[in-house]
C-alpha cells in the first residue's frame, strides 16, 4: 500500500514539474528557430513550426506534449534536427553516469574515510588534516580544481590525457575533479554524524562488554552514523549523474550537463523538457530507493503510509 | 586501540588520493608523442557538435566545415582558393549566360562505389527548395530560375530550371545572368546527394553507415559531442591528391582545455585561441590569422531620436578609434572597420576594401564634434535625447561597448548607457526595432560584395536598422546582373558609397580566424571565409 501511494504521489510530482517547465519555458522570450541570419522565407518558416506543433495555441500543444510523453516520446531537437531528445538522452547520460558513478564511489570511499577516521582521532592531528583536506574541497571550485588537475597530470607530468572521452583515462581527471566537493560533504558530515554516535551510552555499554575495537566501530558505530549521510547522498548521486555543466565542458566529456543549459539559451523546446523530465525523474525515483534501503540499513524504520 | 591500524589507514587514503606525484620522473612529455614515422592524420577541434551533416540543411560553420570534406559540388577551390570544376568535368554557357550545361565527370563515384549522376543534383536541389524540407539556405538557390515560387509554396516543382538531361548531363536556368555562378556553386548547399539513398531514407545523414558522399573523405565515426571521424574516400575521383588518411574533428569547447591539448599534442590544429595566449604565441611560426570575411558593427535604428539625424549618425561614426579597438581590446589580429565590405575581395583594380577608400569613416575628432552640433540644431535639440548601446551578453562584446562607451565620452561629450540581453531574447528585441544602437555580427558565406551588402538591403529580413534606400537597392540589383567584372565593382562600390554616406550603422572591426598548426603538416589550405581545408594536407615529419 506505502509503495503504491508512494508511486502515485512520483506521477503527480513528475506531472506537475512538466506542466509548470512546459508553460515556464514558453513564456520565455525568444524563438527557436531566430538567428542572426534571418533567411528563412515565411512560408519555410510555417513548414518548421508546424513540424514542431509551434503554431497551435498553448493549451493544444501542451495536450499533444502530454499525449507523446506517455508514450515516452520527447521529440526531436530542434537544434540538431536529425536527434531525437531520447537518443540525446540515451548518449549522454551513459557518460554522465559513468563519470558520476566514479565519482561518487571516489567521494564515498574518501569521503567516508576521512570522516570516521577524524572522528576516531578527534581533536588529534589527523582530525585537523583531514578537516583541512575536507575545507579546501569544499571551497575550491570545481572550475579551479579541473584546470589544476589538467596542469599537472596532463600538461606537466602527462600521466593522463588533457580532455575528450573514449578510453578509460579519459574519465579519470573528470571524476576526480568531480568528486572533490561531494568527497568533502560526506567527510564532514560522517565525522559529526560519528562523534555523536560514539558518545552514546550503547557505544559504552559495547566497549565495556569487551567488543573488540574494530567490531565495535564497524558494528555499533558506523551502522548508525552512516543514517543521516544516507539521507543526502541520495540527491547527491542524482546531481552526480545527470552531469554538471562545468566539468563536461573543461573535460570535453560528452555528457548530458550542457544541454540543461544550451537547450534554454537555444529555446530548443523538447530538449528543455526532455532534460527535465529526465532529472525530475531520475530525482523522484533515487529517493524513492532511499526510502525504501533504509528498511534494510535500519530495521527500527518500517515502511507505512502514516509518513517515514 | 590500534593506533598503528588507524594511522596506516589514513596514510593510505593520502597517497592514493594523490597518487601520481611520485610518478614524476617515470613518465615525462613521451606518451603523447604517440607512434612515429608519419601517420598520415590529424586531429583538429570542431569545438562543438555539428547540428547537421546533410548539405541540405547545415547552416552553421562547424558542420560546413565536414561537409565541404565529405562533398564535392559541381564546381570546388583549387589551393589558391579560386573556384574551379569539381564533379563535372565540364560546363557550357549559353549566350544570354542564363542557361549553364554541366556534364558530370565519367568517373565522379559516391563513397559506396556508384556513379555521381546529374539526376542525383537534380534532385538534392529540388530537395533543397522543396517547402517540406524547411532548408534555411533555399534563399541562396533564388536565383536559379522558378526556385524561389517553388521554395515558397507558389509554384511547382516542375517550373525549376534544373534539369537532368541524361545521367550526366545537367541543365541549369538561371533568372537572369549573374557573375559568380562558379563562386556560389561551391557553397555545401549545391552540393549533391544520393537520389536513391536520400529517398528512402530520411535520417541518411545521421549515421555513418547510411552517410554516403562524394568528396575526398567520407564519414566513418560520429560519437556526439566527442568526434567526428572521416577518412580518405578511395571512390573519389581525384583520390591521388588526397594524402591524409585520417581526419578527426574533436569538440572540446573550453578554450584553455583545447588549447592544452594541443600543446600536450592531443590535437594538431586548433582554432579561436584563448585571449590570454595570444600575446604569448604571436610570434611563434605555428601561429596563424587568416582574414574571415565578415563585419562587427553597431546598427542604428533609424527610426529612434537621436539617430533620426544623418549627421548625428555621421557623427557617431567618427568619434570611434577603431585601430584602438582591434590593438588593445580584441587583439586576435582584426582588422578596423571603415567601410562595410572586408577585405578579401579580389577585383581587376585590386582588393575591393582597399579601393573604398574614398568613403572610409575613418576617426575625426573634431569633425564629429562639429557634425553631432549641426545634427542636434537640425533637430532642435538642446541636450542629446538618451541613447543605450544594446549588445548581447558576452565578455568580449562588453569589452567592446566600454570602449565605445568611452571613447564617445571623451570625443563628443556625450554619455551613453550599455545594457546587454541574452542572444535570443536579443535577436527578439532587435527584430522588433527595440532598441537605438545595437551589435551585429555578419559574415558572408562566399566571397563577394553582394552577401555583404544584401544585409541593408530594404527587404531583407537581417535589415533591423528601418533603413530603407531606393537608389541603394537599385545599384544592387544592376549589380547582380551586370556581366562585366569592372563594371559589377563600379557598381558595387557606387551602393556602398551610398550606404556610408547614410550611414544606418558604424563599422567596427573585420574578423579574422586564428590558428595554432602543428608545424610537421604542410599543404593545408587556409580559405578566406571556410575553416582549414586538408585535401591536400600532408604530414611530413613527426
Amino acid at each position: 500500500m506505502y509503495i503504491v501511494k508512494r508511486i502515485l504521489t512520483m506521477l503527480i510530482t513528475i506531472w506537475v514539474i512538466a506542466t509548470l517547465t512546459f508553460f515556464v519555458m514558453k513564456v520565455i522570450p525568444g524563438d527557436p528557430f531566430a538567428s542572426d541570419a534571418d533567411v528563412l522565407p515565411p512560408e519555410v518558416l510555417e513548414n518548421m513550426r508546424d513540424k514542431y506543433n509551434l503554431d497551435e495555441p498553448i493549451a493544444v500543444q501542451y495536450v499533444l506534449y502530454l499525449r507523446d510523453l506517455v508514450t515516452f516520446d520527447l521529440g526531436y531537437s530542434i537544434q540538431s534536427q536529425t536527434r531525437s531528445v531520447n537518443a540525446i538522452l540515451a548518449d549522454g547520460a551513459t557518460a554522465s553516469a559513468l563519470l558520476g558513478i566514479q565519482a561518487m564511489a571516489i567521494a564515498l570511499v574518501f569521503g567516508l574515510l576521512l570522516g570516521i577516521l577524524a572522528a576516531l582521532n578527534h581533536n588529534k592531528i589527523i582530525d585537523y588534516v583531514s578537516m583541512f583536506i575536507a575545507i579546501i574541497g569544499i571551497s575550491v571550485p570545481s572550475f579551479i580544481l579541473a584546470p589544476l588537475l589538467i596542469k599537472y597530470f596532463a600538461v606537466e607530468w602527462g600521466l593522463l590525457p588533457v580532455a575528450s572521452w573514449g578510453s578509460w583515462e579519459h574519465s579519470i581527471l573528470p571524476s576526480l575533479a568531480l568528486a572533490a566537493s561531494p568527497l568533502a560533504v560526506i567527510a564532514r558530515f560522517m565525522r559529526s554524524s560519528m562523534l555523536e554516535v560514539m558518545n552514546q551510552n550503547y557505544i559504552r555499554t559495547a566497549d565495556a562488554k569487551g567488543l573488540s575495537t574494530t567490531k565495535l566501530v564497524i558494528r555499533h558505530g558506523i551502522r548508525n552514523a552512516i543514517l543521516p549521510v544516507v539521507s543526502f547522498i541520495g540527491p547527491l548521486f542524482v546531481f552526480l549523474i545527470t552531469g554538471t555543466f562545468v566539468i563536461e565542458k573543461i573535460f570535453a566529456v560528452p555528457g548530458i550537463g550542457r544541454y540543461f543549459v544550451d537547450s534554454i539559451f537555444n529555446r530548443d523546446y523538447p530538449v528543455i523538457m526532455g532534460t527535465t523530465i529526465f532529472f525530475s525523474v531520475i530525482l523522484v525515483v533515487t529517493l524513492f530507493l532511499i526510502d525504501i534501503s533504509y528498511r534494510f540499513i535500519d530495521p527500527r524504520i518500517k515502511l507505512t503510509s502514516g509518513g517515514d | 586501540m590500534k593506533k598503528w591500524l588507524k594511522s596506516l589507514l589514513f596514510a593510505l587514503t593520502l597517497i592514493v588520493g594523490l597518487a601520481g606525484c611520485s610518478e614524476e620522473s617515470s613518465n615525462d612529455s613521451s606518451s603523447s608523442e604517440k607512434d612515429s614515422s608519419a601517420e598520415q592524420e590529424i586531429v583538429v577541434n570542431a569545438m562543438s557538435e555539428p547540428p547537421d551533416l546533410d548539405p541540405a540543411m547545415a547552416t552553421d560553420t562547424t558542420s560546413g566545415w565536414i561537409i565541404d570534406h565529405t562533398f564535392e559540388g559541381l564546381y570546388t577551390k583549387d589551393q589558391d582558393g579560386k573556384p574551379v570544376l569539381g564533379a563535372a568535368s565540364d560546363v557550357q554557357v549559353s549566350d544570354d549566360k542564363k542557361t549553364y550545361t554541366f556534364t558530370i565527370r565519367e568517373d565522379a563515384k559516391w563513397s559506396d562505389g556508384s556513379p555521381v549522376t546529374a539526376q542525383d543534383f537534380e534532385y538534392a536541389w529540388k530537395r533543397v527548395l522543396n517547402p517540406e524540407t524547411g532548408s534555411a539556405f533555399a534563399f541562396y538557390m533564388y536565383y536559379i530560375k522558378g526556385a524561389e515560387a517553388y521554395n515558397k509554396g507558389k509554384g511547382s516543382v516542375e517550373d525549376v530550371g534544373v534539369t537532368a538531361k541524361d545521367d550526366k548531363t545537367l541543365e541549369v536556368e538561371f533568372q537572369s545572368p549573374i557573375g559568380y555562378v562558379d563562386e556560389l556553386l561551391t557553397m555545401w548547399t549545391f552540393y549533391p546527394v544520393k537520389k536513391e539513398l536520400v529517398k528512402s531514407n530520411g535520417q541518411w545523414a545521421a549515421k555513418p553507415d547510411t552517410y554516403v558522399s562524394n568528396g575526398p573523405f567520407k564519414l566513418t565515426k560520429w560519437n556526439h559531442d566527442s568526434e567526428v571521424v572521416i577518412k580518405r574516400n578511395d571512390n573519389y575521383w581525384n583520390k591521388d591528391v588526397v594524402n591524409l588518411k585520417k581526419v578527426t574533428y574533436k569538440m572540446v569547447n573550453d578554450a584553455t582545455t583545447y588549447y592544452q591539448m594541443f600543446k600536450s599534442g592531443e590535437l594538431d590544429l586548433i582554432q579561436t585561441l584563448p585571449t590570454d595566449v595570444i600575446a604569448q604565441e604571436k610570434d611563434s611560426e605555428e601561429y596563424k590569422v587568416t582574414p574571415y570575411f565578415g563585419t562587427y558593427m553597431y546598427m542604428f535604428n533609424v527610426e529612434k531620436e537621436p539617430f533620426t539625424n544623418k549627421k548625428i549618425r555621421k557623427a557617431f561614426n567618427l568619434a570611434i578609434d577603431r585601430e584602438l579597438i582591434t590593438k588593445n581590446v580584441t587583439k586576435a589580429g582584426e582588422k578596423p572597420a571603415y567601410s562595410f565590405v572586408p577585405p578579401g575581395v579580389e577585383t581587376p583594380e585590386g582588393d575591393f576594401q582597399k579601393n573604398a577608400e574614398d568613403y572610409y569613416v575613418k576617426k575625426d575628432v573634431e569633425k564629429a564634434k562639429q557634425l553631432l552640433k549641426e545634427g542636434m540644431k537640425e533637430e532642435g535639440w538642446e541636450t542629446l535625447p538618451e541613447v543605450t548601446l544594446l549588445y548581447n551578453t558576452s565578455e568580449n562584446h562588453k569589452r567592446v561597448a566600454e570602449v565605445v562607451q568611452e571613447m564617445y565620452k571623451q570625443n563628443l561629450g556625450v554619455d551613453i548607457n550599455l545594457s546587454n540581453q541574452e542572444w535570443k531574447t536579443y535577436l527578439d528585441t532587435t527584430k522588433q526595432g527595440n532598441f537605438q544602437m545595437a551589435r551585429m555580427g555578419w559574415i558572408g558565406i562566399f566571397v563577394d560584395p553582394v552577401v555583404i551588402l544584401d544585409y541593408y538591403l530594404g527587404n531583407s529580413p537581417n535589415n533591423r536598422t528601418n533603413w530603407i534606400n531606393e537608389e541603394y537597392d537599385n545599384l544592387i540589383k544592376q549589380a547582380k546582373v551586370e556581366q562585366d567584372p569592372a563594371k559589377r565593382y563600379e557598381l558595387l562600390h557606387q551602393a556602398e558609397s551610398v550606404l556610408m554616406e547614410d550611414l544606418p550603422f558604424t563599422p567596427i572591426y573585420h574578423y579574422t580566424n586564428n590558428y595554432l598548426t602543428d608545424q610537421s603538416y604542410e599543404g593545408i589550405v587556409y580559405p578566406v571565409n571556410r575553416y582549414p581545408y586538408f585535401k591536400w594536407a600532408k604530414k611530413v615529419s613527426e
